[in-house]
């Protein structure tokens, strides 16, 4: 050990270096010790227990059997499942396009004023984001609380009725859909606006001498300019919602019905409340595939990424 | 919320700009009046969190006005503070998340690092891959974890389940992937010229990586601190599901648990322990928030 | 093996001394060992209720020796559940864990049989109810001793004043304190004038059609007062049957009668809609009432907790009972089962029911007529037929009498209360039955 200690410290002069140092001075050997302790945590933590969900969704209730693709062709046989996916697919995709409209407007509108004033807007525009989603989500479960409901207080003091806002289905599937979009679109604001910032003040100064109106600067010079940031965003913040189980559980646990269970409500209430843990992982697994097509987008962003830098 | 239409109206009153054309004055009133309308929708409730965190039960209780506090009292505050239980969940989040933030930086500047400058055999595959994991949600994961947890135990007779420092080790997976992309992001946006001129000097990679590449990345780097340091502090399945007692608890799951008993709320205390839990990221992010957005900038938009 | 043996005889011989040393030192003798233990105990809602389970816990561990972790944990958000869940999947955590209603059922192959701590428990205070046997007896092996805290019957709790104003019905009269109820008129029917008079009266009945215990429990009992079963004890599928049709008609009237939105109802709307001033009458275990006294006295002091009104099969109410159970991974076996045999015992339960204000509801038999259910108040005597003193209500859970595992999905899917709600809505009443039967099928696998 010593010898190969000694010349390691005039590396570049030393011929008779041992293999082992000789590798270890490989760049991409150091390149991939220096991305070992990721690969394992992704190994160790996730790839491994996901696999072994894979393998709990084909056993049978009781966990004694494997049935293959059983408790697949079970679901696929229940009404309920295809209204949890069709329930997922619209809470996750109405959410996400709202959050990115409303974070497009805002990150707009706060790009637009003074920079002075900015920092603050930025500041309180953050914070629904910056809660715990635990903790606001029960700010808004008391708001909606049938008895006591500061928002159909509101209402009251103009002559207008009650809503029922967790009570009747499509109340209930509005009411969860925007606490998902007050939560998550200051994300998208603060993105975009970290785009909007990168796009050279000369481009709209071009737009402007040739005439462009407000919204064609935006079509023309701001959308294209954030192409790459949009979809990144949208498609991670899809992942996320798709994957929702907090903001349901808290508010609505699922009802009234079935009728705003997402596939992660749905799979606890199988898995856990109903103690079918195999059904339960199977449901959630069938986010993976939905989602992979979402990922798959992801991959060419990010190839893309990879290949100008 | 009258106060934050008015606080808002101030900047609006002209200052300089004389040279700007009317266009551009409408397209500023407009701007803020959206502000305005934005503003109210996003803070009403912790706004609303606020005003119950004042009230008494009985005034809770009461079907008053709930936008108005009339007898204000600070006595849930002053009962969740010297409630032991509480400074336990506090101390507990706080120390995860410094962990947390603390090996999800060492784990993904450096994994960043060798992907986006060094390459190897799978690097490439392995930058996408890591974003990959976000497709996996926890609620999938938690179930194989508890059976992981009990051969680990049978293995080495290390026990998992109930300690709060269990989640040092589960939330990197949360923070890690976003994180690593955000520093391949940045790392890609440093000229290339600079660490082959710092490698013609002799310098190793590692020396490229902590004299030259982490200074001129920093505010990649306080971005994604903060991110991390988000999204432990907010994590709420996996210390749901494997933490029970209250010494092991963590700021969230504790107020979730220990204020709700049964089927009665004690809205008055959840609503002062969700405020005093939100503080903490809300301070960091007033002060740290221009390093997040200028951050965010380098590392996410490029390419 | 021998030992225990030992200790049987032992218990035999010290019936008569109720000291709880005598019964519990068989059990600990060999537990010195490990001299800790951990119990997870149901989080009770009531200020100093846990303070008295802790109190009993600290007496017996200083007597034994032992040294006791305690964790209070919340059934809210089924924290409880996913608790359990947890322990049994991962194989380790709390030597005594309060688990409910189905739970000790699910996890029955995981769990040490009680039988030699309930065979004495019996002895000495008197039979379980049909219900706790149920649930907590399978295969002739205890899989728990039925726990004092957190064990509630989820009767109605009525407005005395709103009951006599819109409906002209004197509660009082019919459950009168410190005497025997009077309540032959007090049927469904009955019910259901009083529920429509309420609701015309601008206070109505606030009971929940969501899925979570509290909705399923009342829609349960009224399922048994028809007779309606929908999975028989062997396990077949007999939804399609006249008993379940009138249960759901009646169910149908009734829901007209109820605030817009009880299909979203959870646990707590109940208490909030009685504590507002708003309902004449919920179904809950005093907890709501007891929040009323803290927090609108003007409420409370009107509140009556009664019997179950009758239906053609009979009266029924829901007892929502907790079980402490140990796993057989458990390090401390007989620590645990002399900790339950201590907490069980006469005078700890009352000291555990005295500090819920009568909340707490022991399964056994001499375990309840304390005084403290009828000395509680204001109004004093609200809570004399809480614990159902006379017998003259059959103790139920919804679902029974299916197998376990069945009637558990029922339960925790709150298949009853789905199809009330898809009923009422105008689903036609055989599309209901097909799409709960569809439900049932799926839930016979195993």
């Amino acid at each position: 050990m010593a010898d190969v200690a000694a010349p390691s410290s005039m590396s570049l002069s030393g011929d008779r270096r041992s293999s082992l140092h000789k590798l270890m001075q490989r760049k991409s050997t150091i390149a991939f010790l220096m991305a070992l302790p990721l690969i394992l945590l992704i190994f160790v933590l996730v790839a491994y227990p996901a696999g072994y969900a894979i393998y709990l969704s084909t056993l049978n209730k009781s966990m004694t059997k494997f049935v293959g693709f059983g408790n697949f062709e079970f679901l696929f046989k229940r009404a309920t499942f295809w209204d949890i996916v069709f329930q997922s697919c619209l809470f996750a995709i109405t959410a996400v396009i709202f959050k990115a409209l409303i974070g497009f407007m805002v990150a707009h509108f706060v790009h637009n004023i003074p920079s002075k004033g900015q920092r603050k807007w930025r500041g309180m525009l953050l914070v629904p984001w910056v809660i715990p989603p635990a903790m606001s989500t029960l700010a808004w479960l008391w708001l909606f609380d049938p008895s006591y409901s500061a928002f159909n207080w509101i209402f009251h003091q103009f002559g207008l009725g009650s809503i029922s806002w967790l009570g009747e289905t499509n109340w209930a599937r509005f009411s969860v859909i925007l606490v998902n979009i007050w939560a998550g679109a200051p994300f998208f604001m603060i993105m975009y606006l970290a785009a909007l910032k990168s796009v050279p003040e000369q481009l709209y100064e071009a737009a402007s001498i040739d005439g462009a109106t407000w919204w064609q600067r935006i079509w023309y010079v701001t959308l294209p300019m954030m192409r790459n940031i949009i979809a990144i965003t949208a498609l991670f913040s899809t992942i996320v919602t798709f994957a929702n189980f907090d903001i349901v559980r808290v508010l609505t646990a699922g009802g009234p019905l079935t009728s705003t269970h997402l596939f992660a409500t749905w799979a606890f209430k199988i898995g856990i409340e109903s103690g079918d843990i195999p059904l339960g992982a199977t449901v959630s697994l069938f986010m993976v595939p939905i989602l992979a097509v979402g990922a798959a987008f992801i991959l060419r962003d990010i190839s893309k990424r990879g290949s100008e830098s | 919320m009258a106060n934050v239409a008015i606080a808002a109206e101030a900047p609006v009153r002209p200052k300089h700009y004389g040279s700007i054309s009317r266009d551009r004055r409408w397209a500023l009133r407009w701007s803020y009046f959206f502000l305005v309308l934005f503003a109210v929708f996003f803070l009403m409730p912790p706004l609303y969190m606020l005003l119950t965190s004042l009230k008494t039960s009985q005034e809770i209780s009461a079907a008053a006005n709930p936008w108005w506090v009339s007898n204000p009292t600070l006595e849930n505050y002053a009962a969740l503070l010297t409630k032991n239980d509480f400074l336990v969940f506090f101390r507990n989040s706080a120390l995860v998340s410094i962990c947390v933030v603390t090996v999800t930086m060492l784990i993904s500047v450096t994994a960043a690092f060798a992907l986006a400058r060094m390459k190897f055999w799978g690097s490439a595959t392995l930058a996408t891959g890591v974003f990959l994991t976000y497709l996996i949600p926890d609620t999938l994961l938690f179930i194989p974890l508890f059976k992981m947890f009990a051969w680990v135990r049978d293995a080495t007779g290390i026990e998992l389940m109930n300690h709060w420092w269990t989640m040092i080790i589960l939330y990197p997976t949360l923070s890690v992937p976003f994180a690593t992309w955000i520093m391949i992001g940045y790392f890609a946006s440093i000229p290339k010229e600079l660490d082959e001129a710092a490698l013609i000097d002799g310098a190793s990679w590692f020396q490229t990586l902590t004299k030259i590449f982490i200074p001129v990345a920093m505010p990649g780097i306080i971005a994604a601190m903060i991110f991390s340091f988000t999204v432990s502090w907010a994590q709420f399945l996996y210390p749901l599901a494997f933490t029970t007692s209250a010494s092991e608890l963590l700021l969230p799951v504790g107020i979730v648990t220990t204020l709700i008993k049964g089927d009665v709320f004690n809205w008055g205390q959840i609503m002062t322990g969700a405020l005093l839990g939100a503080a903490p990221p809300l301070i960091i992010y007033a002060f740290l928030m221009d390093y997040y957005v200028a951050g965010l900038t380098a590392g996410a938009t490029k390419g | 093996m021998g030992s225990r043996k030992v200790s049987r005889r032992r218990f035999v011989a010290s019936t008569t001394a109720l000291s709880a040393v005598a019964i519990a030192a068989p059990f600990v003798r060999g537990a010195y060992a490990a001299g800790k233990l951990s119990v997870g105990f149901w989080d009770h809602w009531v200020p100093n209720a846990n303070g008295a389970t802790e109190k009993l816990i600290k007496e017996w561990g200083e007597k034994e020796k032992v040294d006791v972790q305690i964790d209070f944990i919340t059934s809210q958000g089924n924290k409880l559940l996913l608790t359990t869940a947890a322990e049994a999947q991962a194989k380790s955590g709390h030597d005594i864990l309060a688990q409910n209603t189905f739970l000790p059922a699910r996890n029955a192959e995981l769990l040490v049989p009680m039988n030699d701590v309930m065979d004495q428990l019996i002895k000495d205070n008197g039979k379980v109810n049909a219900t706790v046997e149920y649930l907590g007896k399978v295969g002739g092996k205890w899989l728990g001793v039925p726990a004092t805290v957190g064990s509630q019957i989820k009767g109605p709790c009525s407005r005395i004043d709103l009951l006599k104003k819109h409906a002209g019905i004197d509660i009082q009269a019919m459950y009168p304190a410190g005497a025997e109820p009077k309540a032959d008129a007090w049927t469904l029917d009955a019910f259901l004038k009083a529920a429509e008079a309420c609701h015309k009266g601008g206070n109505p009945f606030g009971i929940g059609l969501g899925t979570t215990s509290d909705n399923v429990d009342t829609i349960g009992a009224i399922f048994h007062a028809f007779g309606a079963v929908m999975v028989d004890a062997k396990g077949d599928i007999v939804i399609k049957n006249d008993q379940v049709r009138q249960a759901l008609d009646f169910y149908k009237k009734l829901m007209a009668f109820l605030p817009a939105d009880v299909a979203a109802w959870d646990d707590a709307s109940n208490n909030k809609f009685l504590v507002s001033g708003q309902a004449s009458m919920i179904m809950n275990p005093p907890s709501a009432w007891a929040v009323a006294k803290r927090d609108a006295p003007q409420v409370a002091e009107q509140c009556w907790t009664h019997g179950f009104p009758s239906g053609p099969k009979g009266r029924y109410a829901p007892f929502l009972p907790f079980f402490w159970c140990t796993w057989n991974f458990s390090k401390n076996q007989s620590a645990a089962k002399s900790l339950m045999l201590y907490l069980s015992q006469a005078s700890s339960a009352e000291k555990m029911v005295v500090a819920s204000g009568g909340y707490d509801l022991p399964s056994f038999e001499k375990l309840t007529t304390f005084k403290v259910w009828a000395e509680e108040g204001p109004p004093k005597g609200t809570l004399y037929h809480y614990p159902n003193p006379y017998n003259h209500q059959t103790l139920s859970v919804a679902a029974a009498p299916a197998p376990h595992k069945i009637a558990e999905q029922i339960y925790n899917q709150g298949i009853q209360t789905q199809m009330a709600v898809r009923y009422f809505k105008g689903e036609p009443l055989e599309k209901t039955l097909d799409w709960a039967s569809g439900e049932l099928e799926g839930f016979m696998r195993n």
